[in-house]
């Protein structure tokens, strides 16, 4: 079912977390936009988010310090790693 | 080629207790219910997070231990041996390298050679001894010494796992490499059962023993009585018979 709450970037962040995660049989749709990504939501784990950040690296240009206490607000849900992304996008 | 008969001392018998295949290129040929032929395998009891991250061979490696039941033998150690791992991972992230660009986490964790088993035995939750070998074409062989002194070592019995897999073209030049990738596991022991094959090795000559690499097709002909199998080193001679395997009753 389509999930018409996904903005047109958070569409674009959840696809290329799909694509550089290679998440099997899983659609935008399927991410929840306020649900954890890591640990009880979509259940990511520690190499993920290393492979999200050289992903934000390459698609968006952002460049995040890799021990930065924020990174884990950042990486808490598809909305709010969408709102990094159109704050500090260089691409 | 047949086994020539020479001084036996001491020399290897083993008893095999199940086979399982994995053979893609054999796909819509008669073969054995021993071999799955799917190209990608589904792997169903992996977690589809870990499952993502193997690719069709590991798939197939854990699909059959899985079926085999490996997870449910705590003792039972498990050895994997491949020539070239999981094939492009570890050269593919050579290619990045050149290029320049960052390597993947992902993929660069998953490029040691014990990964599958290390993905399979998260999956799975076994913690039984694992290792992985490379042996420069004699697998198999090196496959044999292992599980010969885990065996005489006091375990029961042993889960072997042989696997081959392409390489990128232009690697072809250097090494040999199959075309499609495949796997075979047996469980082995030193103990007769009514259902085991026997596994008894002759030396041969040297001479007769610069064969082929032993594949997992070869050893599944081999098992499925299409042919002989020779090992290089040592170089032994191999014969697969059900008949005495038959514990004595008396």
């Amino acid at each position: 079912m389509a999930n018409t709450s996904l903005t047109e970037l958070e569409r674009d962040v959840a696809n290329m977390i799909i694509e550089a995660l290679e998440l099997e049989d899983i659609t935008a749709d399927d991410i929840e936009p306020e649900a954890p990504l890591f640990g009880d939501g979509l259940g990511l784990d520690s190499i993920d988010a290393l492979e999200l950040g050289l992903a934000l690296q390459k698609r968006y240009g952002i460049r995040l310090d890799s021990d930065a206490e924020e990174n884990r607000e950042h990486f808490a849900s598809l909305r709010q790693l969408s709102a990094l992304v159109a704050e500090r996008r260089s691409d | 080629m047949d086994c020539l008969s020479h001084a036996d001392t001491a020399l290897p018998t083993l008893y095999l207790h199940r086979w399982r295949a994995w053979l893609p290129e054999r796909a819509g040929e008669g073969t054995s219910a021993c071999v799955i032929t799917d190209e990608k395998p589904a792997a169903s009891s992996v977690p589809a997070l870990l499952r993502r991250r193997l690719t069709p061979l590991g798939r197939a490696v854990c699909t059959l231990l899985g079926d085999m039941g490996a997870h449910e033998r705590a003792a039972m150690p498990v050895l994997h041996a491949s020539r070239h791992g999981d094939g492009h991972r570890p050269l593919d992230m050579l290619d990045t390298l050149f290029e320049g660009e960052p390597l993947s986490p992902a993929r660069f964790g998953l490029s040691v050679h014990n990964a599958v088993l290390g993905v399979y035995s998260i999956a799975f939750g076994n913690h039984a001894s694992m290792a992985a070998l490379a042996a420069a074409g004699e697998e198999f062989e090196a496959l044999l010494s292992e599980a010969r002194g885990y065996l005489a070592e006091g375990h029961e019995s042993i889960m072997l796992i042989l696997t081959d897999s392409p390489v990128p073209d232009r690697y072809r030049i250097q090494t040999q490499a199959p075309q499609a990738p495949s796997a075979m596991l047996m469980e082995l022991s030193l103990t007769p059962a009514l259902d085991a094959v026997r596994l008894q090795a002759r030396s041969v000559d040297n001479a007769e023993s610069r064969g082929q690499t032993v594949t997992p097709p070869l050893l599944a002909d081999w098992l499925m009585g299409r042919r002989d199998l020779i090992t290089r080193t040592p170089a032994l001679c191999w014969q697969a018979t059900t008949e005495m395997a038959t514990p004595h009753t008396g």
